[in-house]
Order: C-alpha cells, then sequence, then structure tokens
C-alpha cells in the first residue's frame, strides 16, 4: 500500500450526505489534484461518524483533527492553510457550546471523549465499500479461527460466556439463543440477521450496515458455523437504500475473496447471504413476523412455541439476531469471553450503541460501556440540554420502551436496571425531551404509532390500542373526564396481559411511564383544561408577562397571524381572538415572556367582546 | 343529448326553469337550494355536470366547487352568476369550471353552454378511465421481466412487488392481477400483502414524492406542524397526489437520520432541520 502524508476521512453517512458531504469530496479532490497533492494526501467516503448534526464531518489523520460543518467553498482555504502549511484552521473546529473554544482533536471533544467502541470499532476509519480496509483492522480473522481452529460448541461456549444479550431489544442471550438451534437435527438450518430498524428514533443498526458491513457477515458466518447453518438472510428496511448496497457490494466481494459461498477457507464450510428488503412493517421486527415476511406472506406473528430455534424460517430451525449483535461477535471470538466482560455489569456485559437524539446539545450515534448512568450519556457526551432549557424526561425503547424522570437520571444503563422504570433498553434510541414537551402527547405520540403499526392479528391489541389512542386524544384535546387515568392503567394491564407478541405486550409501556412519572400532567390535562408545555391547543392560552417582555419585537415579527402588537421598548400583548396558538411566539422569544396559561384564562374577556 | 345534472340555487325559482329548459332536451336534472343539500346529494355520485350559483348561504358555490374538485373530479361545473365579478370568475376558472352564465341567461344559451359542457364531460371520461391500464401496457416488458426474475424462488412476492412498484411507481389492481397469474397465487393473496405493508401503494406517486418523517425525533421537533403546512401548500390530504401528478404527499415512520430532525425527503434527498415556517421553500426547488 502506498503511504501517504495525510489522510483524510470524510463522512459519507445518510446524515453527513444530506448536509453536502459528497458536494464536499468532490471539492478537495479537486483541490488536492489542482495543487499536485494527489501522492502526499488520500481521500476516503467513510460510513457513519456519529456525531450527525455537525456534519459535513472530516476528520485529519495522523492527528485526528476534527473538522465540521464545512461547506464547499471553505476547501481551498483548509487545503492551503492545513495541508500545505501545516496550520489547523480553528474556525472549521468544533466549538465548546459554552466556552466557544475550538477543540481541534476528536477524543477531546465532550461527545467522544465517554465512548468506548467496540461495536462501531471502524467507524470513520475505513471505506465501507472496500474490503480490504477492513481486512486491514483484523478483518475475517475472527471468521478464520472460529472455521478452521474451534468446534461449534467451542465458538457458543465463549459467545455464553462473555455474556452478550440481543442487542435487539429484549435482551436474551445470544449464546444460549445459539445453542438450542445447535441441539436441534435438521436437514437444513437458517442464519437470520434482523436489520429491520423499525423503532422511530433508533438509526444504530443502520448506521453499523452503512459504516462497517463486513463486520454484520463476519458475525453471521461465526454464527452460522456454530448453528449448523448455510444459508442466510438479512433482513433491512427499503428505507435504507445506501445500507442495501454497500451491504450487497460487501457479500459480493466477500464471496470473490472467498469468504463467502462454498468451502469458506478451505474449511468445508458452506454459507450463502442475501440480502431481503422489507416493505416497511414495524411488525416485522418480531422474530416470526420477519420469518413469515421473508416467506413473502403478510408479516404477522404466530405463537410461541414452537420457537423459531426449532421451527422458524419455511418450517427449519432458525436463528436470528440483530445487526449490532452481530457486530459484537467477531471481537468475542478474537479477544475471548474475559476480555469482553471486562466491560459492563455482572448481568449487562460489553457496551451498547445508543441514537441519542432530541433536545441535547449533541445529538448522533454514541456507543457506551453497560452501566453508565444515563445522568453521564445526557450532560456529559450529549452535552446537556439545548437553549438552555430544563431536562423533562428520557425516553427508551422506542414504542415499546418509556420515559424515564430526572429523579431516575443515575439510574445505570443496563438492561435490569432500565426495566425497574418501567422503560426498557430496546435496540437503542434514546430521545431527550425539555420543558417545551407534553408527556401526555408524547404517550399519544406512541399510541398512534402502535395502534397504526398493530397486525391485527389478536384484539387486544388490535382493539386495545385504538380504545387507549381515543382516551389520549380526549384527554390532549379537552375532553378527558375524572376516570381516564385509571381506566387507561387499568386496560394497559390487560392489554399486557394478553397480546399474542411482544409489540402488544409492550405498547402500553409509553403511557404507563408517563402516568406514572408525569401523572401530574395527566391530571392539569383534565382537571384544570391546562397543558403546561403549550403543546395541546386546545389547552393552552399563549400570552405575554409584561414583566419579562423587553419589546424587541421578535414575536410580533414572527407571528404568522399578526396577532401580536406593542411599541419597541415596551411590552407587547397577543390578540387572544386571532391566536391560532402555533407556538412560534413561545419557540422564538429569548427572554421567556411568552407563557402558557389555562385554555380558559381569558374565556371571560372573551365574551365580553363578543357580547 | 343525455347526462345527469345537478342545479345549485338557493333560489328556487332559477332551478324551476332550469329543469323546464334542460328536462325536454332529454338531461336528467335535479335540484339543490344549498351548498349542504348538493354536497348530501353528491355524495353518492353519478352526476355528470353541476351548474351552481356562487353566492349562496352556509356553504358556497367556490367552497362546493373545491369540494368537487376533491371528491369528485369526473363531474364538470358551470358557475351561474348575478354578478360576474371579474375576480370571482377568475378564482373559479382556476379550480377548473369548464364555463359559466351571467344571469339573466336565454334558454338557447342555457342549452348550448349545458351541451358542450357535457360533451367535454364525455370526452375526458373516456380518455381517462384507463389511465391505470395504459400506465402498465406502457411498462409491461420491464415488469414481465422483473417477474420471471424472481419466478420459482421462494418467497419471491415481496421482492417481485418491490421491483414492479419501482417500475411503475405504484401497484394498481391490473398490476396485481398480472403478478398473481404469473406467480401462480390467489389475486387475494397478493392483495393481502399489498395491502399489509406501508411500503406498497395502490396510488400513483407524484412527479416528487414529498415524505415527512414523522419518527419521535422529528416528531418533537414539530415535524406535524410541517405536514399540516405541506398540507395546505399542496392542498392534498397524506397519501395524496396533486391534480397535476407533480407532488405527492407521505408520511414516514422513521427515516433513520433523527440528528437531523426534523426531516423531509423529496425523491431522494434528504432535507434536515427543517423550518416548519419555510417548507415551502425547499418545495419551489422542485418543478
Amino acid at each position: 500500500m502506498e503511504r501517504y502524508r495525510v489522510n483524510l476521512m470524510l463522512c459519507g453517512g445518510t446524515g453527513c450526505i444530506a448536509s453536502g458531504s459528497l458536494k464536499i469530496k468532490d471539492a478537495l479532490a479537486d483541490e488536492i489534484k489542482k495543487r499536485g497533492l494527489q501522492n502526499e494526501i488520500s481521500l476516503t467516503l467513510t460510513g457513519c461518524n456519529g456525531f450527525c448534526a455537525q456534519g459535513p464531518i472530516l476528520i485529519v489523520h495522523p492527528d485526528e483533527i476534527f473538522y465540521e460543518k464545512l461547506t464547499p467553498d471553505d476547501i481551498p482555504y483548509l487545503v492551503e492553510e492545513h495541508f500545505i502549511k501545516g496550520r489547523p484552521v480553528q474556525k472549521f473546529m468544533y466549538k465548546e457550546p459554552e466556552k466557544r473554544a475550538a477543540v481541534p482533536t476528536m477524543n477531546d471533544i465532550p461527545f467522544f471523549k465517554y465512548q468506548v467502541l467496540r461495536a462501531l470499532r471502524n467507524k470513520g476509519l475505513i471505506d465501507p465499500e472496500n474490503i480490504e480496509d477492513y481486512i486491514a483492522r483484523d478483518g475475517y480473522m475472527a471468521a478464520a479461527k472460529a472455521l478452521l481452529e474451534m468446534t461449534p460448541e467451542e465458538i457458543i461456549k465463549e459467545v455464553k460466556e462473555s455474556g452478550l444479550r440481543g442487542r435487539g431489544g429484549a435482551g436474551f442471550p445470544t449464546g444460549l439463543k445459539w445453542e438450542l438451534c445447535a441441539r436441534v437435527q435438521a436437514d437444513q438450518k437458517y442464519i437470520l440477521c434482523n436489520g429491520d430498524e423499525g423503532d422511530p428514533g433508533a438509526f444504530m443498526d443502520r448506521s453499523i450496515m452503512e459504516a462497517d458491513p463486513h463486520v454484520v457477515l463476519e458475525g453471521m458466518i461465526i454464527g452460522a458455523k456454530a448453528i449448523g447453518a448455510n444459508k442466510g438472510y438479512i433482513y433491512v428496511r427499503a428505507e435504507y437504500p445506501l445500507a442495501v448496497r454497500r451491504l450487497q457490494k460487501a457479500i459480493d466481494q466477500a464471496k470473490e475473496y472467498g469468504l463467502l459461498g462454498e468451502n469458506i477457507l478451505n474449511s468445508g464450510f458452506s454459507l450463502d447471504i442475501e440480502i431481503y428488503q422489507g416493505a416497511g412493517a414495524f411488525v416485522c421486527g418480531e422474530e416470526t413476523a420477519l420469518m413469515r415476511s421473508i416467506e413473502g406472506k403478510r408479516g404477522m406473528p404466530i405463537p410461541r412455541p414452537p420457537f423459531p430455534v426449532v421451527k422458524g424460517l419455511w418450517g427449519k430451525p432458525t436463528v436470528l439476531n440483530n445487526v449490532e449483535t452481530y457486530a459484537n461477535i467477531p471481537q468475542i471470538i478474537l479477544n475471548g469471553a474475559e476480555w469482553f466482560r471486562s466491560l459492563g455489569t455482572e448481568k449487562s456485559t460489553g457496551t451498547k450503541v445508543f441514537a441519542l437524539t432530541g433536545a441535547v446539545n449533541n445529538v448522533g450515534l454514541i456507543e457506551v460501556p453497560m452501566g453508565i448512568p444515563l445522568r453521564t450519556i445526557i450532560y456529559d457526551i450529549g452535552g446537556g440540554i439545548k437553549k438552555g432549557r430544563k431536562f423533562k424526561a428520557v425516553q427508551l425503547g422506542g414504542p415499546s420502551g418509556g420515559c424515564i424522570p430526572e429523579s431516575l437520571l443515575d439510574t445505570p444503563v443496563t438492561y435490569e436496571d432500565i426495566v425497574k422504570t418501567g422503560a426498557i433498553v430496546g435496540s437503542g434510541g434514546m430521545v431527550v425531551m425539555d420543558d417545551s414537551n407534553c408527556m401526555v402527547n408524547v404517550a399519544r405520540f406512541f399510541l398512534e404509532f402502535t395502534t397504526e403499526e398493530s397486525c391485527g392479528k389478536c384484539p387486544p391489541c388490535r382493539i386495545g390500542t385504538r380504545v387507549m389512542l381515543d382516551k389520549l386524544i380526549d384527554i390532549t384535546e379537552g375532553r378527558g373526564r375524572e376516570g381516564d387515568i385509571e381506566l387507561l392503567e387499568d386496560l394497559a394491564q390487560d392489554i399486557i396481559k394478553t397480546s399474542l407478541c411482544g409489540l402488544g405486550q409492550t405498547a402500553p409501556n409509553p403511557v404507563l411511564t408517563t402516568i406514572r412519572y408525569f401523572r401530574d400532567e395527566y391530571e392539569s390535562h383534565i382537571y384544570e383544561g391546562w397543558c403546561k408545555a403549550g403543546v395541546c391547543r386546545e389547552l393552552s392560552t399563549f400570552y405575554i408577562d409584561a414583566e419579562k417582555c423587553k419589546g424587541c419585537g421578535v414575536c410580533a415579527k414572527a407571528c404568522p397571524q399578526d396577532a401580536i402588537t406593542g411599541e419597541k421598548k415596551k411590552p407587547h400583548s397577543i390578540d387572544q381572538s386571532l391566536c391560532i396558538k402555533c407556538r412560534t411566539c413561545y419557540e422564538k422569544c429569548k427572554f421567556g415572556a411568552v407563557k402558557v396559561g389555562p385554555r380558559d384564562m381569558f374565556k371571560e374577556e372573551m365574551e365580553e367582546v363578543e357580547a | 343529448m343525455e347526462g345527469n345534472i345537478l342545479i345549485v340555487d338557493d333560489e328556487e325559482v332559477v332551478i324551476k326553469s332550469c329543469e323546464r329548459i334542460l328536462s325536454p332536451a332529454g338531461y336528467n336534472v335535479k335540484g339543490a337550494t344549498s351548498g349542504e343539500e348538493a354536497i348530501n346529494i353528491l355524495q353518492n355520485g353519478g352526476f355528470d355536470l353541476v351548474i351552481t350559483d356562487l353566492k349562496m348561504p352556509g356553504i358556497d358555490g367556490m367552497e362546493l366547487i373545491r369540494w368537487l374538485r376533491k371528491n369528485s373530479p369526473h363531474a364538470g361545473i358551470i358557475v351561474i352568476t348575478g354578478y360576474p365579478s371579474q375576480e370571482s370568475i377568475r378564482d373559479a376558472l382556476q379550480l377548473g369550471i369548464i364555463d359559466y352564465l351571467p344571469k339573466p341567461f336565454s334558454p338557447e344559451l342555457l342549452l348550448d353552454i349545458t351541451e358542450k359542457a357535457m360533451n367535454t364531460v364525455k370526452a375526458k371520461k373516456i380518455e381517462e378511465k384507463p389511465v391505470e391500464v395504459k400506465d402498465v401496457e406502457a411498462k409491461i416488458g420491464e415488469i414481465m421481466s422483473a417477474i420471471g426474475q424472481n419466478k420459482g424462488k421462494p418467497g419471491a412476492l415481496i421482492p417481485v412487488l418491490q421491483q414492479v412498484q419501482e417500475i411503475l411507481g405504484y401497484l394498481p389492481p391490473t398490476v396485481q392481477r398480472i403478478i398473481a397469474k404469473e406467480l401462480n397465487l390467489p389475486v387475494s393473496e397478493v392483495h393481502a400483502v399489498v395491502s399489509f405493508y406501508s411500503f406498497f401503494t395502490m396510488k400513483p406517486k407524484g412527479k416528487h414524492n414529498i415524505r415527512v418523517c414523522l419518527g419521535t425525533a422529528c416528531y418533537v421537533k414539530r415535524a406535524n406542524e410541517i405536514l399540516g403546512k405541506l398540507k395546505e401548500i399542496l392542498g392534498i390530504e397524506e397519501g395524496g397526489i396533486t391534480e397535476d401528478r407533480k407532488y405527492s404527499l407521505e408520511t414516514v415512520r422513521c427515516l433513520g437520520a433523527c440528528g437531523l430532525a426534523p426531516v423531509v425527503m423529496v425523491n431522494h434527498d434528504t432535507h434536515g432541520a427543517v423550518d416548519p415556517v419555510k417548507v415551502g421553500d425547499i418545495i419551489k426547488q422542485y418543478n
């Protein structure tokens, strides 16, 4: 391989492509050529770096200088200053939110500092479309070890001892699942990868498939050997076209290199892997539904037992693991179970990838050791709440999870501790909410989701979630009544107990946790006619606090109804008869002068005006 | 001349006189004295032509025309107006009315205009009916080869549907029947799969397909306001398509670009950190 003086790693994840990284790539290539630096500087388009909101992101090796939010116009100056004159350019670096000081290197940025990369170890370091980059980072070493030096029993023992639990949500021990399937005698077995990442707010699996597709294949090869399967499918959402393309390319390259197909590495073991594109049904994340979908049918779950490890795809023993689970396997085989257990807790070992989004300053993809407190994730990695607002809750586990309040922020992130709060670790979506979010409305959002995505097979889920949703709509639109909260709690228990699959069994969680921790919000909606966050239009009145208003006029300018009037530098006011409660003024005011009052705040005055 | 006509006017005498003139000419004529009553009658369909007054209490003529455009786009419309203000006629013409009658009008003019409008409606009907059939016929070669590639493989149905939708943009009943026959499956099974998965659509997509992400991260950043604004700008609902087939609007559960929330995708372009107020500017880039 040629040696370059400088290696440029430009992020080519979905987020950075959306913010224009392909244009940056062209601009860089042009500039490098123009200055005749082709032999000194290499340029690689990598997978997702993780710090998506700062894109397009460029990392300059060997010094690991981190540049963010680049535009094509910045490139000539950057090349001149940094790569020719050797002066890294401060103005393109990451700035700390408070101090505004530039942070030159990636590992000093708080967002990265607390992370430990295992599943994501290759992110931003390799070209995902080049198998040699992967091999250069010890890629396929674990597969070779498993195929040539280990028996299936030894592989299973290593994975079992590592304590690895399924990263898709339920946290079932991976080694045990493999063992159960390995024990079954059959002429045909299947190994499946679940890349049907359906939780809204989660994009971990997408990033792995886009940034490091070969690690998924390698994990599957090892799993296939352990259970004795020679056919595999990767089930990917059709909404992830880039992931599909890169995985396909990875499969083709692996075949070309003899790492997939007949008699891999002369071991006598054969495995063929195909991609199967999902068609947009959340329930297909459930294993039995996913298998029906691959069979070309409606993706509806079936009762278990028989479990898929005994009778799965086309009635044959089948193991299904999540993308992130597979991404952990090669490292366990190479470094051993003890190494894997060195991070995390007794029952939750290793690391977990989370998609941190919502109201925090730093959003993106993170990998942290299990057992890290939520507070560290939100305040140290996430950099605290945006615009200095107040933290209200963090939502974990998507539509199957729940909202965790401020008082429980010191909870360590492990499967067993998070369950105690009423939420679940889930696949790793972590959405932070501030005081401008209404928790009743959030519960309604998730119920809308599950109601729509319920496959309709079993009545508790199909009808139960609908009835719960109707109640939540009533409450958020001002028709809540005494007894509604109790009814919701009661119904939730029935749905949990009687639903056929995980979708229904967990659908009430967002409602139950919000009632548990934010009951006062439900009560103020029902009894006071007041959505204190100003989200539920029918239950809020926007008004300006004369004492706090500086008369800057920003709100008046932003108001689409021209409902705000006032002289400059004097308190403004809102004409209630014109206000459509769009919240724009509330969002725009920098002084917190726009307040939210209950629905009937100006009722008497309005009636007087009308009279 | 044949055809079903609805006359809408708050003055009963106008309805009566129109009926007297049009019935002998062979038309089947009904009347409604308000916009509300007209919508009630029109809901069941079956009218070729609606002749309506503009100024009426309650639901007025313009509102009725808008309702017709959305719910019964094949019906032709003629406007009667006592005060032919340039402004209102222009608005009505923009909504696609065929012609207008200034009050008072002679029986001859009414008959002439009605006949002309009826011909337009019928011609359009013949031309419009088999759009989906035409769409399928135009691409039948590609469709058959997509089916051929997957035939015989286990679980071929979903990949076939995906590829055909990629070719055609949607999966109308005509093509579902072809797929069923070729894969030797009952049509009911094909339809069951099409209707189950949200990725499949039986409605055509616009030249520019707009997808609003309603994932959690986008939702807490006011994605529903973006959706509302788009509905307002385009005048269509979720899953709808503008009349010129230029834009279609749909929502998705999560595009997995949460770091950029709120996100709107137009065709294959992802637009991040979208401001609900300025979403119109994004649409303008696509013509």
